[in-house]
């Protein structure tokens, strides 16, 4: 630790930072240092905790042991309010601009105390003038007198990291800020792009800037420092100079592997068997386009890639939850059709979603209900009474089969672990003996243990002739438990892996995958995007 | 009144469901039968008599029968602010095709229908369109009330036909007015259709996670429109028996249901953020906003007054409900 970097005072320093969230550890013991005018990066796999760590920073999440210093006194924001008023600003992956007001109201958002006289009257004159400055300084080509929505997603991203950057030290009395920026550049167009460089440069004579991005060959270029977070603790810390993406690549994955965890001396060759889902050129503008691949009863399909890659989207898409635009879904021995869940349900598919708690339990209502919630035509007959009996029973059973924990059917779903949660929704879908299951990070959420258990079910399914598209963030699950891989980059299937158990492909080879550039721009390509900005220009030049 | 109170039907529920969470919840509400009835029994003389609490039971029919209907809605997260303007609409035809054809005590079933063609109607534009439950049922209140105001030309119109009066002033169990013993039937049918049929399901099902429901497969917007449209066959039948009542539909039929099936419902202890309650509550919520309205003006509180402390109580059941959500998170 005595690079020459270092030499500059810390300006930041976290120690000892630890996150928990039910059974799942997310930050252990993470401590690191940004210095002075400096840009720092941290990369990760989904889920290594970098979402976590900078909640942690910007004050929207607490954590649960562990000490921060910003230039040289505590800081244990409470909200992001706190963090925003000692100058730590963050641009969030989601945009958090108000679109029907002027952009000169969303750069001054929250640092608008200054330009009210007597109390309630606005003085607009001023802040525009000082939302053009901000514009200005960030190079950006915008009027700031224009609806916010009237740019597009590029500008207005541009727009966002602009405020967080500037406005605390412009508007502010922020002599050092610190900014915080999560995927910025995944939205940004050339031209915008361009500007964002040219920006940190900028905010980089003041104060620092952490990054978190995919793009690991930006990240080289931008960085001072670049730490890699491999489930929630730090593994390196890396010097510009002393990194490539093939080290970043190898210290970002290499878990050892243990075959057993993932049953894979039960994978089967599947290739003599039926096709039990016939997927054909579906489409859904913005998340996935003219995805075609089958199925084979008793495969198992996984389908990984990074978060804006479309694979929930298409997860759902299939199994009709959020029917496609366009395209086709056969099921086994049925004629092609616009994928409907509820029809399909009926059909013979069970779809698990990835977020369990807004789309999979209902927390407050009980196990038994939770549990017969896709089988109206099983537990009631055809005048709508409903077997409660009969319901009662059939939980009762999948209590004992699949070992969920102190459950009791008349039980509120809340007081189960998550991985027991998780298996009363697997539950849902074995009583329905389906041909076909969805799975979206079936074991999102769940301890070690559960989870074998879950791999173990899952297997089990297989074993009965069940076709299985397994959706999932987790390299070594989708390694694991797949006959075959499947990687979406920006909605398209950009490589596929035959994954046999014997000669599994490796998390390098994956992880490279979902990060190569494309030969062709996708659906958020450059091309899709100059198209409409030269009109945007012109607009703004006459306004 | 302590007859229906304490009626075998009371307790059905309670087999139904997990006792002891059902007696913890319900024993806030029940808490404030007892302290109203005795509150009211200590400072008036004419509130604890047999004639009282049969009056009771009469002003309460229609308010339980509305309410039930409309505890289905507010079950599935949504809200019905028209069921009193399809009270006074449904009152108006009814009346109207009395007068006309003469049709005597099968006027009831008709009556039913109407309501539940104009529920279908609000559901339909609710679940088709996407716009809030509240702001759609807002709009048809204002358009019901319209379309019976002008059919009553603004005046209340008569009609004389003993054996449809029968149906709601009759008393076939002594003291207990016909139309409260209706409104008792339908109780225990609502509570049924809600514990034992799919369509209950569903509604604690929609109410408790819409997304949920739709991701697991559940035609949530077949189900909503179905829910609108009970709650308006209930309205229709209230609206019927309120008509047989009073010998009469006027322009004020129906306007305090608003607030007083609001009220009652979530006195009753179904939550408006759906998913939990039912219409067994309902029945304590009926009982105790009655009580409340009969007993204040025995008092001689002024109408104006009693709008105060209905809006007052309305709002202190919501806080109740919240803090005792709270604490079950907290457990």
């Amino acid at each position: 630790m005595t690079q020459p970097l270092l030499d500059r005072t810390p300006f930041f320093v976290a120690d000892g930072l630890s996150k928990r969230f039910g059974a799942t550890r997310v930050l252990d013991g993470v401590g690191f240092s940004i210095p002075e005018k400096s840009v720092v990066s941290f990369v990760g796999e989904n889920g290594a905790g970098k979402s976590t760590l900078f909640n942690i920073l910007s004050g929207v999440v607490e954590p649960d042991a562990g000490t921060m210093t910003l230039g040289g006194k505590p800081y244990r924001p409470r909200h992001y309010g706190d963090a925003i008023g000692v100058g730590v600003s963050r641009v969030f992956q989601e945009q958090a601009l108000v679109r029907n007001i002027p952009v000169y109201e969303n750069l001054l958002l929250g640092q608008d105390d200054g330009f009210y006289r007597a109390g309630q009257f606005v003085d607009r004159a001023a802040m525009i003038a000082a939302a053009q400055r901000i514009a200005d300084e960030a190079g950006i080509d915008v009027d700031v007198r224009r609806r916010t929505g009237s740019y597009d997603f590029s500008r207005r991203q541009s727009i966002e990291i602009a405020r967080a950057c500037l406005a605390p030290s412009i508007l502010g009395d922020i002599a050092q800020p610190l900014v915080l920026l999560d995927e910025p550049t995944s939205a940004l167009d050339q031209r915008d792009e361009d500007a964002f460089f040219r920006l940190v440069a900028k905010v980089r004579q003041r104060g620092s800037l952490i990054f978190v991005s995919h793009r690991l060959s930006e990240v080289l270029s931008v960085s001072d420092v670049i730490y890699v977070l491999k489930d929630g603790a730090l593994v390196a810390r890396l010097e510009a100079g002393e990194a490539d993406e093939r080290i970043l690549h190898s210290l970002m994955v290499g878990r050892e592997r243990v075959a057993d965890y993932y049953f894979e001396q039960r994978q089967k060759v599947t290739d003599a068997q039926p096709v039990a889902v016939e997927v054909a050129g579906l489409s859904s503008p913005g998340a996935y386009e003219d995805i075609s691949l089958s199925i084979r009863a008793g495969e198992i399909v996984g389908i990984g890639g990074l978060l804006d890659s479309g694979k929930s989207r298409l997860g759902k898409g299939i199994a009709g939850v959020e029917p496609p635009a366009t395209g086709t879904v056969a099921l086994v021995g049925q004629s092609p059709v616009h994928p409907e869940i509820g029809a399909f349900i009926r059909a013979g598919l069970g779809y698990v979603p990835a977020e369990r708690l807004v789309e999979g339990i209902i927390p407050s209502q009980k196990l038994s209900w939770n549990f017969s919630l896709a089988s109206a035509d099983l537990f009631s007959n055809r005048l709508g009474l409903w077997r409660c009996q009969a319901e009662v029973e059939a939980a009762s059973r999948f209590i004992g089969s699949l070992a969920i924990r102190s459950g009791s059917p008349n039980q509120p779903l809340s007081k189960l672990s998550g991985g027991n949660q998780q298996k009363v929704v697997l539950a849902r879908w074995l009583q329905r003996q389906p041909d076909v299951l969805v799975l979206d990070n079936p074991t999102r959420g769940v301890d070690a243990g559960a989870k074998e258990e879950i791999y173990r079910v899952i297997r089990d399914l297989t074993d009965r002739g069940v076709a299985i598209l397994l959706i999932t963030d987790e390299l070594l699950e989708l390694i694991g438990l797949s006959n075959r891989i499947l990687i979406l980059q920006r909605g398209r299937i950009a490589a596929e892996f035959a994954a046999p158990a014997d000669t599994k492909p490796s998390e390098r080879e994956l992880v490279a995958a979902m990060l190569s550039v494309p030969d062709e721009p996708g659906p958020h390509g450059a091309a899709a995007i100059s198209t409409s900005d030269p009109v945007q220009y012109s607009e703004s030049a006459h306004a | 009144m302590t007859d229906i109170a304490r009626s075998p039907g009371f307790s059905r529920p309670r087999l139904q469901l997990p006792a002891l969470e059902l007696d913890v919840k319900l024993l806030l509400p029940l808490l404030v039968v007892a302290v109203l009835i005795a509150f009211f029994s200590v400072t008036t003389e004419s509130f604890a008599t047999l004639r009282n609490f049969s009056t009771i039971a009469g002003q309460a029919g229609t308010l339980l029968i509305v309410c039930l209907g409309a505890t289905f809605v507010i079950l599935m997260g949504s809200i019905d602010l028209s069921v009193g303007a399809i009270v006074l609409l449904v009152g108006a035809l009814t009346v109207t095709v009395l007068n006309l054809t003469g049709i005597g005590v099968w006027v009831l079933p008709l009556a039913a229908l109407f309501g539940a063609v104009l529920g279908l109607l609000n559901g339909s534009v609710y679940a088709l369109s996407g716009i809030q439950s509240f702001v759609v049922t807002l709009g048809s209140l204002s358009i019901f009330s319209g379309v019976a105001l002008q059919l009553l030309q603004g005046r209340a119109i008569q009609f004389s036909d003993a054996a449809f009066e029968n149906l709601a002033i009759g008393q076939l169990i002594p003291s207990l007015p016909n139309i409260a013993l209706c409104g008792l039937v339908a109780w225990g049918v609502s509570v049924l259709i809600a514990s034992r049929t799919r369509f209950g399901r569903y509604m604690y099902l929609i109410g408790g996670g819409e997304q949920v429901a739709r991701t697991a497969g559940v035609p949530v917007r077949r189900y909503k429109i179905y829910a609108f449209a009970l709650s308006g066959l209930l309205a229709g039948l209230g609206a019927a028996l309120a008509v047989a009542r009073l010998g009469a539909a006027g322009p004020s039929l129906g306007s305090d249901l608003l607030l007083n099936s609001l009220a009652a419902i979530v006195v009753g202890g179904t939550s408006l953020a759906g998913g939990s309650g039912g219409p067994h509550r309902t029945l304590i919520g009926v009982l105790i906003i009655a009580i409340l309205d009969n007993g204040l003006n025995l008092l001689g509180v002024s109408s104006y007054t009693q709008m105060i402390i209905k809006g007052a109580v309305v709002i202190a059941a919501v806080v109740a409900s919240r803090v005792e959500l709270r604490n079950a998170v907290v457990k």
